[in-house]
């Protein structure tokens, strides 16, 4: 069974450029004409390819500064790439630890400029709003802006947007670390429904057993490189192996 | 507040819907978080426009006939276009939340700010077309020659939509364009007819008005306005050009530079 690609991405790469001292005003940049900042390139990620069908459930591994999020925010379109190119089929959302929102808006007007950006109209966020607030836990705090929340509220605030508004496309970096253990509970439950089904979803995440148990296909990944791409099982034995 | 909207059909495609969303969001931050809420927004131009009048009126014996109207166009106009240079030049790191985590197109940010602004000017001109024809003395009344604003305020409108990419794109590698901007438009607030004669004007700096479109922008707007007079065609075909050039060479620049807002800021 041929399915539909959601996601293709060829021969991608990013290079950091990391330059010791700022060169950031025009001033600095006119004095220095022939004395160019030093810079150090960090090749976060190597050339790449992958494809993703829809509705598939990627886990994405590897150690800290294994290039995992810079790879994520390259396949959400928020970064360009150096080399290749990224196709995506549909809209995406990136999602981690309490973003995508302003905090000088209120919960409600976050609410509202997410679901929109995400692809909403105004009136399915009518529809949406109520279950929002409450799988966040925020009915009191509605007309509060976000600046005063406390971090656990943020992010509660936030998942609770990714999963009731959702994308197509969802790239969810480390979100099981948000809230408490009873709110964990339900993130996690959230995976267990029938949400899952029909989007794409790539999971990045340090916890082996939601990966296990969620995930079609796992990949690997090692400085900056893609070390293997397919069964979850045998990923997650690579990165075990990667943290003896 | 926000929940409560209904909006008319045209508005079912969920771009022109986020457009306004975002714009009503941006215009009630501004307004409505001080004191004075939309008041503020009133009061404005006509304080401007006090002071310029004392000044220039009661102080330098201005001879212009209806000077107070004659600021009032200038002012609101100058405002609008300093709200949207300067005033989003650093668009790209405050609106950071709404592109950084997701696939939306960052014009709509600048288009939905701008428009945010055209809510402002909108007011401000409905405050002076109430002065123009209650209030001032020297007045010719309204026209359906004063349509003719639309226009020429759509230029306007261009205009700063183009410098504001170009700006802002700069912004991400040099954050002093912030200082450099702010010098150039005090310059050019003296270089433009807003509170002297155009005549002298153009006694002084003959054609400058073909360098500086904003002072194009400014003379049609009055003659549209004050003077039930057509736009000066020519003037008003070149700033169309004009502003068109700065916003093609606006989205290069943002193509450009703009796509690496998200790692650099």
């Amino acid at each position: 069974m041929e399915k539909e690609i959601a996601i293709k991405a060829r021969n991608i790469s990013k290079t950091f450029h990391i330059s010791e001292d700022s060169h950031n005003t025009v001033k600095h940049r006119l004095f220095n004409l022939f004395n160019p900042p030093r810079s150090r390139e960090v090749p976060a990620l190597k050339s790449l390819s992958l494809e993703i069908k829809k509705g598939e459930c990627i886990g994405l591994l590897g150690r800290n500064g294994s290039g995992k999020s810079t790879l994520v925010k390259l396949l959400a379109g928020v970064y360009p790439t150096d080399s290749g190119y990224v196709n995506i089929k549909g809209s995406t959302m990136l999602m981690n630890l309490g973003v995508g929102m302003s905090h000088e808006l209120t919960a409600r007007e976050n609410i509202y400029v997410s679901g929109s950006v995400l692809g909403l109209k105004i009136k399915e966020v009518d529809a949406l709003f109520d279950k929002i607030v409450s799988f966040a836990e925020l009915e009191e705090f509605i007309d509060t802006k976000i600046k005063f929340f406390s971090s656990g509220m943020v992010a509660r605030l936030g998942f609770s947007i990714a999963v009731n508004a959702g994308a197509d496309v969802m790239f969810l970096d480390e979100i099981f670390a948000v809230g408490d253990a009873k709110f964990q509970e339900k993130a996690v439950k959230v995976f267990e429904s029938s949400w899952i089904e029909g989007r794409t979803v790539i999971l990045v995440s340090h916890s082996m057993e939601t990966i296990r148990q969620y995930c079609h296909r796992a990949a690997y990944m090692k400085k900056g490189e893609l070390k293997y791409f397919g069964d979850t099982g045998t990923a997650i034995d690579m990165y075990l192996a990667d943290n003896q | 507040m926000i929940n409560q909207i209904t909006l008319p059909k045209a508005f079912y495609s969920n771009k022109l819907e986020r457009l306004w969303l975002l714009a009503k969001i941006e215009f009630k931050l501004r307004y409505y978080e001080n004191n004075l809420g939309l008041l503020w927004a009133l009061l404005k131009p006509l304080m401007d426009v006090a002071i310029y009048y004392i000044v220039f009126k009661t102080i330098l014996k201005t001879d212009l006939e209806a000077f107070a109207s004659y600021l009032f166009v200038g002012l609101i106009l100058w405002n609008f276009f300093l709200e949207s240079t300067a005033g989003t030049i650093q668009i790209l790191q405050t609106k950071k939340y709404l592109y950084e985590y997701s696939n939306m197109n960052k014009l709509e940010i600048y288009i939905s700010t701008l428009l945010s602004n055209s809510i402002g000017f909108f007011f401000n001109l409905v405050m002076f077309i109430l002065f123009f024809n209650f209030v001032e003395a020297d007045s010719y009344g309204l026209s359906a020659l004063n349509l003719w604003i639309i226009p020429i305020f759509i230029n306007l409108f261009i205009l700063s939509l183009g410098l504001s990419f170009i700006l802002s794109s700069i912004y991400i590698f040099a954050k002093d364009i912030t200082q450099i901007w702010q010098v150039f438009t005090s310059g050019l607030f003296f270089l433009s007819p807003i509170f002297y004669k155009f005549s002298l004007f153009t006694e002084a700096l003959p054609n400058f008005e073909y360098i500086n479109p904003v002072a194009g922008i400014i003379i049609n707007a009055r003659n549209v306005l004050m003077y039930q007079q057509l736009p000066n065609m020519e003037l008003f075909i070149f700033d169309f050009g004009y502003a068109f050039f700065v916003l093609f060479l606006g989205l290069i620049m943002l193509n450009k530079l703009g796509a690496k807002a998200a790692e650099k800021l």
